[in-house]
């Protein structure tokens, strides 16, 4: 219990507010060398997770950002193709057997190395692993991911296979546009991380923004929390809210007025409808 | 269900026994996550109820929905402390083991044990089974107090599709044969090293789509649900046309483009008076053939037609217009609500006569039902 209540701190000191369940979950990810797969709305801090989590292990932080697409090539590794041609011409006169040629091409030094095989690969201690959006990659990518993360391991036919001496922790997120494979989920331990309460959310606001006048920032926590009530294009998360107590901040209001909120709109709503809908409303 | 059926002589006894309580529940909790949750139990690690409960709920939920019910099943099952009453047994089991009978175990489940009636109700009042099952509904048969749920799953939905059918176009350029020619040509500035691959990628379809949608009276409960599936189509494909006929043809294309649906939807009504009256089918799709014919059927489109078949007009009528339609679109589909229903066959006159024209002949009843569209669609 203590381990947990030491996280929380720990991440408070990085600017990270976490509520109890978030911390059990990471305890659990550094106690049984789980993956842990965070859903949730976009803007709510799933990525920051991650960033305080590499910050209080003080462990390097390697990030992979998902997207439609996303190949082998650009995930694992890839043989640096130019490097290797050159590296044919310049042996070309050499006395060099063929087969040690082969050898040379196909060495450490050719490959380029993409965050799995990174992650893999850490020589000193266990780096945090990011999968960002894993919901926008294809199945089949999510599919190779499983193999990956059951067994950390990753074969290069060229090379034969390399094992992670220190196992990477792994956070995954999600927007839950797609459903994940259940395979997948199975492999990991879930949380879901929803929009905070209104105290939370003033006192993410009050860590992140030094000088934040108490007053203001429970006006705008209290304006956002009403904001998501309604139905709009694009619902903001926390980050909208800290871009929006930051620019009242910068332009000197004090306090939320109808003159002040005109201006800064913007910057919590990022869709012309909603802007449009709630400045009526106004 | 009793007490027997889930003995416990400790707490890692009463953690499988949850876990298998859990399973039967619908929880999909392996013995991988159950060992996993002893572990972390066995270890002492987790003195404190809500740090247990913390624990085990990351562990054995999937989704969030599962976490909603996971916190009242776990009332249910843990109704006392579990951690505090494995300390008291501990104690006890110092102090008097000689007293300690096996019959006179405490249970952890409690007083007594949950009853049907409990476990009724953490599956009623839960939004995920509700959801599920929301999906499949008929749209017609979805009752009042549902419909406001609907909606909002329904746009939540329909958003989610059009979002993914938005990013399936995006191909990635690594992928692909190697194209030859191109590469050969362009070594040339390295003395004939391919210092570069270039390779063959297939340019996104940009492909128009034309929908035909019945507002009829016998469509009245469907209609509302497919124009916000229209909508949602919208956001995907740049070139969309959509018609809402019933007696007479509306282009609707310009009012979806106001990006709020209520507000096309009260277009819509005021436009067309016949909102719900008898179905000119064949009169309506060939008012569409001659007016926007030549300007829409080019570049093959795909063509969807949702309704329900019941024609009150000339079947003759239909027959030459699909068959004008299919000779210039690439597909033909029919979304038909009625055929949601096992036993429905297309009997109906004007039905049976577009049938030998459509490519696809599709449900469309539930949001089920349109969601599996999107494959279509994407291609």
């Amino acid at each position: 219990m203590r381990d947990i209540i030491n996280i929380i701190h720990a991440l408070e000191k990085r600017n990270y507010v976490a509520d109890e369940e978030l911390a059990t979950a990471l305890f659990l990810v550094l106690k049984l060398q789980k993956p842990l797969l965070i859903e949730g709305p976009p803007g709510v801090g799933k990525t920051e997770v991650a960033l305080a989590l590499a910050e209080h292990l003080d462990a390097p932080l390697i990030r992979l950002q998902c997207y439609e697409g996303l190949d082998s090539a650009t995930a694992i590794y890839e043989w640096n193709y130019q490097k290797q041609l050159l590296g044919i011409k310049l042996q070309e006169q050499s006395p060099v057997s063929l087969a040690e040629k082969e050898r040379h091409i196909f060495g450490p030094d050719f490959l380029l190395e993409r965050p799995l095989l990174q992650a893999i690969s850490a020589k000193d201690k266990s780096p945090v692993l990011l999968i960002d959006e894993l919901d926008r990659s294809d199945e089949e990518f999510e599919a190779f991911l499983l193999e990956l993360l059951s067994a950390f391991q990753i074969s290069i036919p060229e090379l034969g296979t390399i094992k992670a001496v220190h196992r990477p922790y792994v956070i995954l997120t999600s927007n839950r546009t797609r459903e994940l494979s259940d395979a997948l989920r199975r492999r990991c331990i879930y949380h879901w991380l929803d929009y905070p309460d209104h105290q939370k959310e003033v006192s993410i606001v009050k860590k992140r923004l030094n000088g934040i006048e108490h007053q203001l920032a429970e006006q705008v926590v209290t304006w956002v929390q009403q904001l998501r009530e309604q139905k709009l294009n694009k619902t903001p998360g926390i980050s909208e809210t800290i871009d929006w107590a930051e620019s009242l901040m910068a332009l000197g209001h004090r306090e939320l007025s109808r003159k002040a909120i005109e201006q800064t709109l913007g910057t919590v709503l990022k869709s012309a409808d909603d802007i449009q809908r709630i400045k009526a409303s106004l | 269900m009793n007490e027997r059926q889930f003995p416990a002589n400790g707490l890692s006894d009463a953690i499988v026994s949850f876990s298998r309580f859990l399973r039967e529940q619908g929880f999909n909790v392996g013995i991988r996550e159950t060992q996993e949750a002893v572990r972390v139990a066995a270890d002492g690690l987790l003195q404190h109820k809500f740090y247990f409960k913390s624990a085990l709920k990351s562990l054995f939920c999937r989704t969030p929905e599962e976490r909603l019910r996971f916190e009242k099943l776990f009332l249910l099952f843990w109704r006392k402390d579990p951690v505090e009453l494995n300390q008291k047994r501990s104690e006890k089991n110092q102090q008097h083991k000689a007293n300690q009978a096996p019959s006179t175990a405490p249970t952890l489940l409690g007083e007594s044990p949950p009853t049907e009636e409990e476990l009724e109700a953490v599956k009623s009042t839960t939004g995920a089974s509700a959801s599920e099952q929301l999906r499949k509904t008929d749209f017609s048969k979805v009752a009042d107090m549902d419909a406001q749920h609907l909606e909002e799953l329904s746009e939540q939905l329909f958003r989610e599709m059009a979002l993914r059918l938005r990013r399936r176009h995006k191909l990635d350029a690594k992928q692909g044969a190697i194209h030859l020619r191109k590469t050969i040509r362009r070594s040339i500035g390295f003395g004939g090293e391919p210092m570069q691959l270039l390779r063959k990628t297939r340019r996104p379809g940009r492909r128009r789509l034309i929908l035909l949608l019945d507002v009829s009276g016998s469509m009245d409960k469907y209609s509302f649900y497919l124009l916000r599936f229209i909508c949602a189509l919208r956001e995907n494909f740049r070139q969309l046309e959509a018609f809402v006929f019933s007696t007479s043809l509306v282009r609707i294309t310009a009012a979806l483009q106001e990006s709020y649906l209520e507000f096309a939807l009260a277009q819509i009504a005021a436009q067309a008076d016949h909102w719900s009256s008898g179905t000119k089918i064949g009169a309506c799709l060939q008012d569409f053939v001659d007016g926007y014919g030549k300007e829409m059927l080019n570049g093959s489109p795909l063509v969807v037609v949702l309704s329900d078949g019941l024609e009150t007009g000339d079947p003759a009528l239909l027959h030459t217009a699909l068959q004008r339609i299919k000779g210039r679109a690439w597909k033909v589909v029919w979304l038909n609500p009625l055929k949601g229903n096992p036993n429905y066959q297309p009997l109906a006159k004007g039905m049976s006569v577009a049938l030998p024209f459509l490519d696809e002949f599709e449900s469309a009843h539930s949001l089920e039902s349109l969601l599996k569209l999107e494959e279509m669609l994407g291609r």
